[in-house]
Order: C-alpha cells, then structure tokens, then sequence
C-alpha cells in the first residue's frame, strides 16, 4: 500500500523550505497516486498545494524525502526535463499561454522535446487535440482573440501535447466563471477517462473536488487527511 | 510549426525594436565593411600593379617606409641590372602632385610617376586617347583615365603642375587595371627627376623581375633579394637597400599600414558597439519573456533548447544586420568613389572577401552579445517564472 513502486507517482516524507528555513511550505508529505487515479489537493490557501505539486512534476527538487515515478527515484535522474515533457501535462489556473502563437502553435510547443515528430506531424497533432478540447474552429486565433474558457481548452489540449500519463492542475478553473468552469470540468474528467490519465488538481472548488476519486486534505504544509481513510 | 519559425515569431513580435536593432547593428557593421573594403581594394591596388607586370621584388631604401622618402642612387639600379640573376629592372621617379583642373580651380593630389620609355608599366597600359610617352619627348604628360576626368581635360589640353615651372602638354589618356595609376599621371623620367632631385642622379624605388631558369623560382627570388640587399654605393655606403615582394611591399609602406590600422580600430568599436546593441535588446527581451521562459521550462524545454532559442534570435538578429551592413557599406563606397579625392586610389566594389569576413565578424557579435542573455534566460527557474499565478 505504501510503496513506490505500486504507484504511479509516490512522494515520500517530502520537504521544502523557502527563505532559509523560516518557512516550512511543505513539512514532510507522504502521497501517492496510481494509474489513471484522480486526486483532489485542497487546504487553506498557504497551505503548500502548489508547492507540492510542483515537486510532484519535477518544477522543483525538494530539500529532503523523494519523489519517485514509477518507483524510480526522481532525484537520481539528470533529465528531469525529460520526464516532465513525456509523462507530465500541466495545467494552470492563468493558462500560460504564449501569447505571440496561435492556439495551433501554441499546443506545438512541448512537442519539440516529445517524441520525433516533422513540423507538419506536429500542426496535424495539434489540430486533432483542439479538436478534442472543442477547440477544431478556433486553432489559428492567438490568445488575446480567445475568451478565458477557451484559453484553458488550448491549455488543456497543450497538457495533453506528447500523451503524458500524468496531468498536473493547479486550480484550473479558478479563473473561470461557474459556466465555463463546468466545460473545463467535463472535459478534464472526460480526457482522463479516455486515456486513463492520472490526475492530480489542487483545488478550492467543491465542484472539482466531488469529482475526484479521493481527495487529499492539507494544512501547514502537512497531509491532514489523504482520502483513503473511510470517512 | 519549425522552431526556427518559433525563434522569428519572437522576433517579429517587437518589430520596432527589432528594426531598430538591425539598423543600429547594420551601420555599425556597415562602416566597418566599408573600412575594411577600402584598405583591401588600396592594398589591392598596389599589389595588383605588381602582379601584372610580374614583378618579384618592390627595391626601396631601407628604413623609408613612407613612399615618397624613399631615395636610391642611379648607381644602384645599374648595379641590379647587372645582375645575371636579374632579368628587368624598371625605376621610377613617384611623386604626389596638385594641378590646375580646365575650370581654373585646383584639383585633389594624385600620384605622378617619371618612366622611363622602357618602364613595365607601359606594357599593359591601354591608350585610350593620343599616344604613348616617346623617348625625346619634354614637358609631356599622360593623363590616366579617371584622372583625366577630374581635370576635365582631353589630348592637347595642357596640364599646370601647381610649383612647376613650364605646364605639361597632354600626349595621351590611358586605362589602366591599377586604379591608381588610372588616376595618376605619367611624364618622362629625366625631368621629373630633376624636378624631384635636382641634379642628383637619384629615383624613388624600382622592381624588380628575377630571371627564372629552375623550378624553384622562390629560391631564386630569395637568392636576388639577398644579392640586391647587400649592394652598397661606394659613395654613399650609409644607403641600404631593402627588396620585398610585392605583397610584403604592401604590407611595409606607412600609409597602408595606417589606412590598415584605422579600419581595424573602426572594426573593434564597430563590433564593440554590435554587441552591446545586442546585449542590451537581447537582455531586456529575456527579462521581459521571464514568465514565458519559466513556462517553456516547465512544458519540458531543456536549458539547452532555451539556450539555442535566445542564441537563434541574436544571430538571427545579427545575420539582418550583416546583410544590411553589406548593402549599406557597397553604398557607401558607390558614393565615395564619386568624389574625384578618392576615385583615382581606390576601386568601388566591395570584394567578395570583404563581405565575408564582415558577416563572420558579424556572427561573432551575434555569439558575443547573445551569450549572457541566453545564460539568464538558461538560469530562470519554473518555479520562479510562475509563481505568480
Ligand atoms: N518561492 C517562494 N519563496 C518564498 N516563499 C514561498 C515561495 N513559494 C511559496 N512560498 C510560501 O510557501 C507557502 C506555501 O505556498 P504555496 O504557494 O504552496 O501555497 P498554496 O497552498 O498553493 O496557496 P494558494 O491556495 O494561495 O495558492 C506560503 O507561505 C508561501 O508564501
Ligand atoms: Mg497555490
């Protein structure tokens, strides 16, 4: 049950402090996700949700405890560029976009680091994920052109870019409105379903959280409860 | 999408800014094209007269690297001449020279050199107007080309010599593939070398073209170089001679050297300025593109693919600017090769070389000015870059 190696992504005891040791944003995390797994992080805001899930995608090392993917170690790999453009999507509550390329572009970008694709694979590639995201008729508009919604479609479709197992969503639908909100929603519960995508979204929303399989609870940078306790 | 397209998107984004760049950028490298463009065409210029007639050693005094200071007895070039190793020997009389152009005002100096009839020079010499210089003939003059153009005079105009004494009966206007011979003038020897020398048996310099009977003709040049240094007049034994090949020649006289050196100061600031320019937008673009940056970073872009996007936008940057440069500098040498002070020394095309070693320079600054922007943008963390969020 706790071992790394019967999840897809387990972190053990992990630790991260930010201005010389004063503050303790994550303070010894245990937690682990399986396969095609959907999890909720929730907890008050300062708690450490995105912190953690930064170190859980590799943005960041933690100071002490592991990360393991696949029962690997992550601190033992040197390409942790690598494994965050193959098996991670990630996915932000402001989108990120780049707001120079179009929708199509856009979803190109992590393509460079995936598998060898020639550019017009990759345009093909990105068209069939618009498509997917509902997105098909808008591919040539740049973001500025794109309502807030559809903005997290593209983001959505750029998650999905070189097929991760993994998807990363840190409040994905804290900047959109209840009605958009629910597409996004649909969609992200969909997707995973479809390609059996383990999800790991921190989140403040109740709506998002109901749908998760469990839901980690997490307070002063510590797991208060992770959801597999039968309430 | 092509990340080359990606790297000119970035590009385009800021189109005043990228202008701006590439024009700073291009008269930067454009004056330094041109500078360079003109020292090697004037070097060019003397060489080439060189070649064509063959000429294995350029004779002068040792220790004159100015032209014109240079002064060797006739006994000299006699004892060359001499030489069985020696197979023509051709001296001349140079001098820098002012006359009075067919609107009365006075003209930009050219050269002016006393021949003998036998000179080399003679031979590939065209004669486009009149005649050649015969022997016997006084106070005449040939008027190269584009020197002829700037007197604005033809055959049986008559030339004032500003401080000569008798004006100078034009004979006849030749080309020639040395520009500036095409914008000197040629009299005879005999009096050009008493107006230079008095009655001093005395001329500026000669070549010299060495008699080649075995293969190995640089030993026989070697060998004459060494035998015509060693000569000394009895009468003047303080007199040393230095024999050069023509490009060693070129590389020796002072006002080569000097037109030589400015270039290349020109060249370091030029590059100097490139790469600040460069520094400078390249720098502001990355910290203006932090959160991109972190977001390319966190998608899965390795330091090296940030690395190459950053080092791909300056040398791109730095390519538009080259060829800018290249276009600006032919310009320029166009229009100073219009102006009759400049037109009889040097040629307005822009050798093939030249422009090459710009772009090369050019790269280079593009490699100096986008190294420390890509290694900030290489440093900016994820984390950092969207913690904002
Ligand atoms: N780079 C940083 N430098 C210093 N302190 C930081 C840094 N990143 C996070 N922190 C601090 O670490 C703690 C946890 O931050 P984190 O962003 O993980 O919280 P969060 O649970 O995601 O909050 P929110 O719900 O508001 O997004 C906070 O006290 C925050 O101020
Ligand atoms: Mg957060």
């Amino acid at each position: 049950m706790t071992d790394p190696a019967d999840h897809l992504l387990y972190a053990a005891d992990v630790r991260k402090t930010y201005r010389d040791g004063d503050v303790h944003a994550v303070n010894g995390v245990t937690l682990g996700v399986r396969d095609g797994e959907s999890v909720a992080i929730t907890g008050p805001s300062g708690c450490g949700k995105s912190t953690l899930l930064n170190l859980l995608g590799a943005l960041d090392r933690p100071d002490a405890g592991e990360v393991y993917f696949r029962g690997e170690p992550l601190s033992g790999r040197r390409d942790l560029d690598r494994f965050r453009a193959r098996q991670v999507g990630f996915v932000f509550q402001s989108f990120f976009l780049l707001p120079t390329l179009t929708a199509r572009e856009n979803v190109q970008v992590p393509m460079f680091e995936g598998p060898r694709l020639s550019a017009r694979e990759r345009a093909r590639k990105a068209d069939g994920l618009l498509e997917l995201v509902g997105m098909g008729g808008r591919s040539g508009h740049r973001p500025s052109q794109l309502s807030v919604g559809e903005r997290q479609r593209v983001a959505l479709a750029r998650a999905l870019a070189n097929d991760p197992v993994l998807l990363l969503a840190d409040e994905p639908t804290g900047n959109l409105d209840s009605a958009n909100a629910a597409k996004v929603l649909d969609l992200l519960t969909q997707l995973r379903k479809e390609r059996n995508l383990a999800l790991l979204v921190v989140t403040h929303s109740p709506d998002v959280a109901e749908r998760a399989d469990r839901v980690v609870r997490m307070r002063d940078g510590r797991v208060v409860d992770d959801g597999t306790r039968p309430a | 999408m092509h990340f080359a397209t990606f790297i000119l998107k970035n590009l385009t984004r800021r189109r005043v800014r990228t202008a701006l760049t590439v024009v700073g950028l291009g008269v930067a490298v454009g004056s330094m094209i041109a500078l360079l463009g003109v020292s090697h065409n004037v070097e060019r210029s003397v060489e080439s007269a060189f070649d064509i007639r063959r000429v294995d050693l350029v004779v002068m005094q040792k220790g004159k690297p100015l032209m014109t200071d240079s002064h060797i007895t006739e006994y000299l070039v006699e004892q060359v001449r001499k030489m069985p190793e020696v197979e023509r020997v051709s001296e001349g009389v140079v001098s820098s020279a002012n006359a009075v152009r067919s609107d009365g005002k006075t003209g930009d100096p050219f050269l002016v050199q006393g021949w003998k009839p036998d000179n080399f020079g003679f031979e590939d010499m065209t004669v486009t107007a009149g005649r050649r210089l015969r022997p016997g003939d006084r106070h005449k003059v040939m008027l190269g080309r584009i020197l002829a153009g700037n007197l604005g005079m033809v055959v049986g105009d008559t030339v004032a010599f500003v401080g000569v004494g008798d004006p100078y009966e034009v004979v006849g206007v030749f080309d020639s593939p040395v520009v500036f011979e095409a914008g000197g003038a040629v009299v005879p020897f005999a009096e050009w070398q008493a107006l230079a020398y008095g009655s001093e048996k005395l001329v500026t310099g000669f070549s010299v073209r060495v008699r080649k009977a075995s293969p190995d003709s640089a030993a026989e040049v070697a060998a004459a170089k060494a035998k015509i240094e060693a000569l000394r007049d009895p009468e003047r034994s303080r007199l040393e001679l230095t024999a050069l090949s023509p490009d060693k020649y070129v590389d020796s006289v002072s006002q080569l050297q000097l037109i030589r050196a400015v270039s290349w100061l020109v060249t370091a600031i030029a590059l100097a300025v490139g790469v600040i320019s460069l520094l400078n937008t390249m720098t502001m673009s990355v910290l203006e593109r932090t959160q991109e940056i972190g977001i390319l970073r966190a998608v899965g872009w390795p330091r090296g693919r940030v690395v190459r996007m950053i080092m791909g936008e300056t040398l791109v940057l730095a390519a538009a600017a080259a060829a800018a440069g290249a276009v600006l500098a032919l310009a320029a040498m166009r229009t100073l090769t219009l102006m009759p002070a400049v037109n009889g020394f040097i040629e307005p095309d822009l050798a093939p070389g030249v422009v090459a070693r710009g772009f090369a320079l050019t790269v280079l600054v593009g490699l100096l000015g986008g190294a420390y922007p890509a290694y900030r943008a290489a440093r900016l963390l994820p984390t950092e870059a969207i913690r904002h969020d």
